[in-house]
């Protein structure tokens, strides 16, 4: 892979005795789309703070293109932010807020001029230089607090939780469009979010953190796939987790049965969890089904429905397009590569059954921002 | 139901601003007088512009008001600044609440405090004059302060606080963030603060009157201690022209804080926009306010330097306390007098010297000023029975009249008063004697003569009687013959009753309410000083006819020029002194106080008997077949304590029952 632009040494910071970043270790690398994805008060905005110069860490460095920067400021970092709430200058108009970072490096006019339009343009907002930004809508507002980072050409964009304020479908345009702006500048993006598909559809590499730990770094598709642990693999889509024991390689019993898999290096009757999507399950008549169980709720979401089967007492989400009815016998079939092992880990039981779902719940999870201190 | 609310709203403002109305009105009268309006005029402005001696303290008041205000503007930004970055939650709330007590405490204390607080760090550093402009200005920064923080604390506290960790993201430096994205944000509301500290010092009487020293008056206080005579109406024409002031700040920064000024401005910058004109860079907008601060800061170091060369010690410096409005001081084509020494002095003696000339309402202000240490004066002018105390309590020098001169042109009839038996501290100023007015359109002239008139039931519910218990209880013991210096109840129990008899005809117990109810005719008989009848008898209706007489025995009093032990320049107030009896100063004086002089300069010059008028001659100087026995037995003296709290309470008693 290409050059590592930052590296985080074992960073520990913790706030009026409360450790809100335990001994993290990171690489962050060139033309990187990164994303730092975990819920409320993980630390991930803190994590970016660090890295934005304002917060110092209490152990540990932050290295620079292999430079130590524990104690630089802030204005003599190359590396912009992009705040959560924005923080356009309310006093400035659109383009005197772009052109503040070339005002402060006394950059001559005309080149102001020419990379303000060439900004504008980056964001679509051409023919807005003029315009109070306190008139603007969210999404403009987020345009220009953009292409007010990247008028300067850092090394490093940070985003902290740019897209929480915007509405669902102008997330979605915005993701695209943040992609399509990564591309083509070329520049490192460390996006915060706590939203699993922007982290998922967004990113080149996302780093899973909660409780001021990192649980996994990987691709998306990797830590989809095969998630390292109990909450890796809950924040990250939807997955049944049971507890189970891995008889053999490529063996594993579970919910009363023995099941094949492609899960090798395990010790011989080790407890292990193991991960099921829901979409990964498919619904057979029951003298056919693998395993066995009784239909409790049955939920239209669109695309498909959401059923919860009650095995054996644990509550298991399937997503089907087939139709079934509440207390309806059914039988589940799960093929071998739809089986995901994971060693125990401090998660395990804490998350995968379904036995009190429900919509609300879902959502309070889902808070809109998050406050780090 | 609208109606009705509409009916409120208007008598609200009509009770919010009538009393503003007829001060601006009265402003435009022809006449002197509050009660009668006699035609559109001018004269007050220019009698105010005329006025000196007001404009100095107008322009003491504004500058005292400007750097206030500048230095507590700029205190109180860094001060919120500050209490909103500290990490501590309880220090945060403790500060907040600290810097709200000056806020809620009462002004008195305040400036009580203060004051105690100069003298003592004053005297810790070997200090004369403890009480100065700088002392001043720190008392009025420390009460303007907490408005200024109200104003900017919550304004932070609304600021997006990731505003200047952008700007500093964006290359600035702490500093530069704090310059050009945070102050920018927080201008509203310190200017509104500023706006406020300066209408709030400019306000100020209480504490300034605790904290002011010698040489600087300030407006209110020189209002306040006019109360010798009445408020002149040239102060109505000032107070017209500080409400209109006032007004036009409020307005200025409604406009600027208002959603009205922020559409007017967006509405500005589109406009320019749509002209294609090129908007303001922030580098130019940048230049305009490092100017425009610029600007504001000559201006207050500037008017700081005026203001404390204005009370440095360079030229010598004669500190002068007296009365208000109790010296010549220019208007209506009058001498000015201090003027006219500080330039006669120059020609005399080829330096410049600098006459401080401050006011007092009362000999007990006087008393208190000079007694705290705080200040320390060359020349005041108490009345007789101060004096004698101030002997007593070893508060006055002895005069060296090898330096006064003019001290030989007092009659004769002053000299071995009971104040001052060996004439060895004081040169008497003026005098005055208490009479009885009347309005001769109503009172039989056969009723006329005596203190009886006080009691006549012919005139009841239109007399008046003194407000105040000494003048009061005199009028009865006069007119029953008895002791006005008596130590023992007796005396004083029998005024009381008589007291109690008069009330029924009596229409009000007044003190500078008698100008305006004597003027306009609302009352017919009134006992006042001479000096004072001659006042009303300028602003009197036409429908009335003031005449006065004495009855006998009366009660003088007199005041007179003296130094106090605090005194720094002895010969130099010696000089004034003498200078203040010779001829020109001398008449001047008495024709603008129109009280007697006890100068023979004075009452013997044909010029002031001309300006006088043989009538005002014959009230002023009569004849009264000895006037040092008359004065020696009749005038007021000090009283112990105990008596004086006896007839305080007899007082109590007549104006409770």
């Amino acid at each position: 892979m290409a050059n590592k632009i930052i590296e985080l040494r074992n960073i520990t910071k913790s706030f009026d005795g409360q450790v809100v970043l335990d001994n993290i270790s990171l690489d962050i690398y060139d033309n990187e789309f990164l994303t730092l994805l975990g819920p409320s008060g993980c630390g991930k905005t803190t994590l970016l703070r660090l890295i934005g110069g304002f917060e110092t860490p209490d152990a540990g460095d932050i290295l620079f293109m292999g430079q130590r920067i524990n104690d630089l400021p802030p204005h003599k970092r190359n590396v912009n932010t992009v705040f959560q709430r924005y923080a356009l200058f309310p006093h400035l108009n659109v383009f005197d807020n772009v052109a503040f970072a070339l005002r402060e490096r006394k950059v001559p006019r005309q080149e102001i001029d020419q990379r303000v339009e060439e900004m504008l343009s980056l964001v679509a907002l051409t023919g807005f230089e003029h315009r109070s930004v306190t008139r603007l809508s969210g999404g403009q507002q987020q345009r220009v607090a953009i292409a007010r980072a990247l008028v300067g050409r850092p090394r490093v964009l940070l985003l902290d939780e740019p897209l929480a304020a915007l509405d669902l479908k102008l997330r979605k345009d915005m993701q695209q469009e943040l992609k399509k702006i990564q591309k083509a500048t070329g520049i490192t993006f460390v996006f915060v979010t706590h939203d699993q598909e922007e982290a998922l559809s967004m990113s080149d590499t996302i780093v899973v953190i909660s409780e001021g730990r990192i649980q996994q770094i990987g691709a998306s598709q990797d830590v989809y796939n095969e998630p390292k642990n109990a909450f890796v693999a809950d924040f990250i889509g939807e997955s049944n987790i049971v507890d189970g024991v891995m008889r053999q390689d490529r063996s594993v019993s579970f919910s009363g049965q023995t099941f094949v898999c492609v899960d090798e290096g395990f010790a011989p009757n080790e407890p292990v969890d193991v991960v099921v999507r829901p979409e990964d399950v498919d619904i057979v008549p029951p003298e056919a089904g693998m395993l066995r169980g009784v239909v409790t709720s049955v939920t239209f979401m669109g695309v498909h429905y959401e059923v919860i089967v009650d095995i054996g007492g644990f509550k298991w989400m399937i997503q089907t397009t087939d139709f079934v009815d509440v207390d309806e016998h059914i039988g589940l079939v799960i093929e071998p590569d739809a089986i995901h092992i994971m060693k125990k880990s401090e998660y395990s039981g804490l998350y995968g059954d379904y036995a009190s779902f429900s919509n609300e719940f879902d959502e309070l999870s889902d808070a809109e921002s998050e406050a780090d201190e | 139901m609208k109606r009705a609310s509409k009916i409120f709203t208007a008598l609200m403002f009509i009770f919010l601003f009538a009393p503003i109305a007829i001060l601006l009105l009265f402003s435009f009268n022809e006449a002197r007088s509050l009660s009668v309006f006699s035609g559109f005029s001018l004269k007050w402005y220019r009698e105010l512009l005329r006025d000196t001696e007001t404009l100095k303290t107008v322009r003491n008041t504004l500058v005292l008001a400007v750097c206030a205000a500048g230095v507590s503007t700029v205190m109180g930004t860094a001060a919120a600044v500050g209490i909103h970055r500290m990490r501590s939650r309880y220090l945060r709330s403790a500060l907040d609440m600290v810097t709200n007590i000056p806020m809620i405490n009462p002004d008195i204390i305040t400036g009580i405090s203060m004051m105690l607080m100069f003298v003592f760090v004053s005297r810790l550093l070997g200090l004369a004059n403890s009480l100065s402009f700088v002392t001043l200005l720190i008392a009025h920064i420390t009460f303007c302060l907490p408005y200024v923080i109200l104003q900017v604390l919550p304004k932070l506290r609304q600021m997006d606080a990731s505003l200047p960790e952008a700007a500093m993201d964006l290359g600035c430096t702490p500093w530069g963030a704090f310059w050009k994205v945070e102050l920018p944000e927080l201008m509203p509301a310190i200017v509104t603060g500023m706006i406020m500290a300066f209408t709030l010092s400019l306000d100020d009487f209480v504490i300034s009157y605790f904290t002011t020293g010698t040489g600087f008056q300030t407006l209110p206080i020189r209002i306040y201690n006019m109360t010798k005579k009445t408020v002149t109406p040239d102060m109505y024409a000032l107070a017209t022209l500080i409400f209109f002031v006032i007004l036009a700040l409020l307005l200025l920064s409604n406009l600027t804080d208002s959603e009205d000024g922020q559409k007017v401005r967006a509405a500005r910058r589109a406009k320019r926009a749509a002209g294609r004109r090129a908007p303001m860079s922030p580098r130019t907008r940048r230049i305009l306010y490092a100017g425009g601060g610029t600007l504001a800061l000559a201006a207050l170091a500037a008017s700081l330097i005026f203001a404390v060369t204005e009370t440095d010690d360079r030229p010598p410096v004669l500190n002068v306390y007296n009365w208000g409005e109790y010296i010549s001081d220019g208007s209506e084509g009058s001498m000015d007098v201090v003027k006219e020494f500080e330039s006669w002095y120059r020609q005399q003696y080829g330096r410049p010297v600098q006459v401080n000339y401050t006011t007092f309402a009362s000999n007990e202000d006087m008393y208190a000023k000079l007694s705290s240490g705080a200040v320390s004066y060359d020349v005041i002018i108490p009345s007789d029975y101060m004096i004698a105390r101030m002997i007593a309590e070893d508060m006055l020098l002895p005069l060296d009249f090898d330096n006064i001169p003019n001290a030989q042109y007092i009659s004769d009839d002053f000299r071995g008063l009971y104040y001052d038996p060996d004439n060895a501290y004081s040169v008497p100023y003026a005098y005055g004697v208490v009479g009885v007015i009347y309005n001769a359109n109503v009172v039989d002239q056969a009723d006329t003569g005596t203190w009886d008139l006080l009691w006549n039931e012919k005139y009841a519910g239109q007399i008046l009687q003194f407000n105040n218990s000494r003048d009061a209880f005199g009028t009865a013991m006069y007119r029953a013959g008895l002791d006005v210096n008596a130590d023992d109840h007796g005396p004083w129990d029998r005024a009381l009753d008589d007291l109690l008899e008069q009330r029924s005809v009596v229409r009000s117990y007044v003190m500078d309410e008698v100008y305006n109810m004597m003027e306009s005719g609302e009352a017919a008989v009134a006992p006042y000083y001479a000096g004072d009848y001659f006042t009303m008898l300028d602003a009197q209706a036409d429908t009335v006819d003031l005449r006065f007489y004495y009855p006998e025995p009366t009660n003088f009093y007199i005041d007179a020029m003296c130094i106090p032990s605090c005194c720094q320049n002895k010969e130099l107030a010696e000089t004034f002194i003498n200078f203040m009896l010779s001829e020109g100063p001398a008449i001047a004086n008495a024709e603008y106080t129109y009280y007697a002089s006890p100068n023979t300069l004075v009452y013997e010059n044909q010029a002031y008997i001309d300006y006088m008028g043989q009538e005002a001659m014959d009230i002023l100087y009569p004849d009264w077949g000895g006037f040092t026995e008359k004065y020696n037995a009749y005038a007021y003296r000090n009283l112990p304590f105990d008596t004086l709290n006896y007839i305080n309470s007899l007082w109590e008693t007549l104006k409770i029952n």
